[in-house]
């Protein structure tokens, strides 16, 4: 027992030093941070498993007539431009969600997307293994191996997933998209690999009302891992236990 | 051998009359025009291109698609950045100028199932899609003009069917 060791106070403190300083990035003034900036990964890098993107909507900040994340989502990824689809078989990637408490009558409205579940279940019944995950935790379809039998879309809880009914033309560069394949949200993956924010969020940030924050969960430093540690978040169906990337404030 | 004369004479008769509409401008084999490109050299060599760039391609897009490799060498991206010309020299050029770089040749050769069922023909700088494949050239421009699109509609519609549900 005599071998009982004392603990290491000079190193307990330079670990408390460390987190002090590792913590939140900068305070420039009472309740203004400022955060430190996602960098791009080097272009032939692969994607690594250190990273799991998410977002976070404050629904408390999402006002129920502004549909600016849809629009910039339809914009970025070319999206609307079937000619012969019903509006029910029309491609979206995120679209706006009215709630209504039916006892108390608290309304909120929020944007509903793939949410990137850690466990997604369209992964899970894909034959193919066209829909996939990411390393860094973003749920995407390979539409080189779709073959289009849309099992994912019926799997998916969050109803994020859509076929696509007919030739398309117009696409833009960085979203391919083409008859008889699935698709969803790719967390603007084109952007986010350049180290830019997804659109949606950057219209919301535009729009003023900053109610979608977009970040890399594991990276305490990082705004939205401040914001999930220190305000109550919660996931939709999160009964599920899918460990959404997609994270809702306020509901 | 009369017969035979006679067969001989109509065979011959065949082949002068076929012979003008075979003949393309480099001789008697019809070839795909090639517009130019930008730059002197491709990724690879050119006969290696011609023969592998589907390789090249396939291997890149395995590797952007799954885990987020995005260099610009046989990427899709920068084939179009070379070999797809700016909007305004495809317009107003004539024939030698008139096509896609690949879809030109895709035609060609008889390759159905290429990347522009799904992918942009146009690099994103143009802001433009090329005629071809835009929805509005296919209504209101030159519909029966051009030989090449209606052949890739042909096909298209081939492809596709009719039904959309």
């Amino acid at each position: 027992m005599s071998e009982h060791k004392q603990p290491d106070l000079a190193r307990r403190e330079l670990l408390g030093r460390g987190a002090a300083i590792a913590a939140a990035g900068v305070t420039l003034a009472p309740g203004v941070m400022l955060y430190g900036v996602a960098q791009a990964k080097p272009a032939d890098e692969p994607v690594s498993s250190k990273v799991r993107w998410g977002m976070l909507v404050d629904t408390t900040k999402c006002s129920s007539g502004c549909n600016a994340c849809v629009e910039a989502c339809d914009k970025e990824h070319g999206l609307g431009n079937e000619q012969h689809s019903r509006d029910g078989q029309r491609t979206q990637y995120i679209r706006k969600v009215e709630l209504r408490h039916k006892f108390t009558g608290a309304t909120h409205s929020l944007p509903v997307m793939c949410q990137h579940c850690e466990t997604p279940p369209c992964v899970d019944v894909c034959p193919t293994g066209a829909s996939f995950k990411r390393a860094d935790g973003i749920v995407l379809v390979d539409r080189h191996i779709c073959i289009g039998c849309r099992y994912c879309m019926m799997a998916c809880p969050y109803k994020a997933r859509s076929f696509v009914h007919e030739a398309l033309t117009d696409q833009r560069p960085h979203t391919p998209r083409g008859k008889g394949c699935v698709e969803s949200c790719t967390l603007c993956v084109h952007r986010v690999d350049e180290g830019r924010e997804p659109a949606c969020v950057e219209a919301c940030a535009a729009d003023g009302s900053r109610a979608i924050i977009f970040g890399d969960l594991n990276d305490p430093n990082s705004e939205i891992a401040q914001r999930v540690k220190t305000y109550a978040s919660s996931e939709i169906r999160a009964d599920l236990g899918l460990n959404t990337g997609v994270r809702y404030q306020g509901i | 051998m009369k017969r035979l004369l006679q067969l001989l004479s109509m065979a011959v008769l065949a082949l002068t009359l076929s012979a003008p509409a075979l003949a393309g401008e480099g001789g008697r084999t019809p070839l795909p025009t090639i517009p130019a490109a930008k730059g002197d050299q491709c990724v690879e060599d050119t006969a290696d291109m011609r023969r592998n760039h589907m390789k090249y391609l396939k291997h890149h897009r395995d590797e952007t698609m799954h885990q987020g490799i995005r260099t610009e060498k046989y990427s899709l991206k920068q084939c179009l950045e070379c070999h797809v010309p700016a909007e305004g020299s495809m317009a107003a050029g004539g024939k030698e100028s008139e096509g896609h770089f690949c879809v030109n040749c895709h035609v060609y050769a008889g390759v159905t199932l290429d990347c522009f069922e799904c992918h942009a023909t146009k690099p994103e700088t143009t802001a433009q899609f090329h005629p071809l494949v835009s929805p509005a050239a296919m209504k209101a421009e030159r519909p029966d003009s051009n030989g090449l699109l209606n052949r890739l509609v042909g096909v298209t519609e081939n492809k596709t069917g009719v039904a959309h549900e």
